[in-house]
């Protein structure tokens, strides 16, 4: 029997759904060897289909957790599926949908103030951002494909490994997929992939860019206006805020490769304790001056810096704002 | 608020500020204990995820001391955690954790008064300031 699949959104912009529909000939092949029993966004199912079906296998999951029913889907499809996986930055670590808990819900804020409308046209918000693994009703996540949006051949290594059992025609996806290979080898074998495995390298980008590093220094923070080199030296030795020393690596630097740092949409990797930390630490010890005045006027440059290292992560691997 | 006691974890450099922190206890000058001091090799070796780690853990301040700009014993670790120390308290500000809840200090090994008297200026306005969260 064909394996029955979900592919949902939850707050979020699609991209990752249009992924999905984005992997060429994989579509008519996963047709082929998945029912798609659940798809609001290509089959226009409602909650009340899904609250209808009794069991899934297999359910791919995009977008964070802002909404009552956001929640709620999130919490049933976990009853109903065997494997729930978080496709893209908002349901693996909250994204950028997650940067509103920077700040008080506006409507706690009018609260405050007093002048609450009456009627809110709004959904029912939940208070904080969430990934979807910080849900309380959800007990785990079985993988993750990180990315924004979750690029095409990460999400088809998922699909062909989660629901074709590792035996779909596009084997060869894997190598490009840039899979470990201790993730990989289970995967070909029909075991299927690690519990909680991640659809992604190890590492952090600075080891598939293709850029040339030198030592790094760094004088002045600069705008990706101010600075563009199509190839050549490392972006953040040019003063560029490229936060691929603290982003997990399986992209290949297609950012960085075309001149545009990199904004650490795949999430810290497994050794960085905290993203934000990583790239303070990084950046700062590459100042060249040591006059203390001096060192505090590059640093006033920077601003908003939770919202630039935390772009894409803050509910989930900010250390300091999770939870 | 009376019974409050602020956690304070204090990175202490091998060569000089715990060799200050020792001879303050040895010397017996009057110190809060609030402090949980961690024993580093240099200042520069406190990378700024420990200091992040510290506050999640629950702490309510966070200690960086290591040796005088000059002084350092390997040549120029210290001046690696003045540059970091920067950046990562415009980090924290923008966090929502309040100035004072993070220093940074040079103290010498022969300043154990003076190690003292960080302590308990730290732990003093640090209760001013209540818990973290």
């Amino acid at each position: 029997m064909k394996p029955k699949i979900a592919i949902v959104s939850a707050s979020g912009c699609r991209a990752c759904e249009t992924t999905m529909l984005d992997i060429h000939y994989g579509v008519s092949a996963l047709n082929r060897w998945a029912e798609i029993q659940f798809w609001p966004f290509v089959l226009g199912s409602s909650m009340a289909d899904l609250e209808r079906i009794d069991h899934l296998d297999v359910c791919f999951f995009s977008g964070a957790i802002a909404t009552g029913s956001d929640r709620a889907m999130a919490e049933m499809l976990r009853k109903k599926c065997d494997r729930l996986v978080a496709v893209g930055a908002c349901a693996a670590y909250g994204g950028m949908p997650g940067l509103k808990n920077l700040k008080k819900p506006a409507t706690a804020e009018a609260a405050d103030r007093g002048d609450l409308p009456e009627e809110l046209a709004l959904p029912e918000q939940e208070n904080r951002v969430r990934a979807l693994d910080g849900v309380d009703g959800i007990d785990r996540v079985d993988a993750v494909v990180p990315g924004c949006p979750a690029p095409v051949n990460l999400v088809w290594a998922a699909v062909s490994a989660l629901v074709c059992g590792g035996e779909a025609d596009a084997r060869i996806t894997y190598a490009a997929a840039r899979l470990p290979e201790e993730m990989v080898r289970p995967i070909l074998s029909g075991l299927g992939p690690p519990p909680g495995a991640v659809f992604a390298g190890e590492k952090a980008v600075c080891a598939t860019c293709s850029r040339k590093k030198e030592e790094k220094r760094f004088k002045a923070v600069k705008r990706p206006y101010q600075a563009y080199e199509s190839t050549g030296r490392c972006l953040l030795e040019q003063g560029l805020i490229c936060q691929g020393i603290a982003t997990r690596e399986g992209c290949g630097g297609l950012c960085t490769g075309v001149g545009v740092p990199c904004r650490g949409c795949y999430g810290k990797p497994p050794a960085t304790f905290d993203p934000g930390a990583k790239m303070v630490s990084a950046i700062s010890s590459t100042f060249e001056t040591e006059k203390p005045a001096e060192i505090q006027k590059i640093a006033d440059d920077f601003v908003d810096m939770t919202g630039c290292f935390y772009r894409y992560t803050l509910p989930a691997q900010c250390m300091l704002m999770k939870g | 608020m009376t019974d409050y006691e602020p956690k304070i974890i204090a990175f202490l450099c091998n060569w000089c500020s715990y060799v200050a922190a020792d001879a303050a206890g040895v010397s017996r000058f009057q110190q809060a204990a609030n402090v949980r001091v961690i024993r580093v090799f240099c200042s520069g070796m406190v990378d700024p995820s420990y200091v992040l780690k510290a506050f999640s853990s629950g702490a309510d301040a966070v200690l960086v001391a290591g040796c005088h700009p000059g002084d350092c014993h390997y040549i120029s670790g210290n001046m690696k955690a003045l540059r970091r120390s920067f950046l990562l308290a415009n980090l924290l500000k923008e966090m929502g954790v309040d100035e004072g809840r993070f220093r940074l200090e040079w103290i010498a090994a022969s300043e154990s008064p003076r190690y003292a008297e960080v302590i308990n200026e730290m732990s003093e306005s640090v209760r001013q300031l209540g818990p973290m969260h």
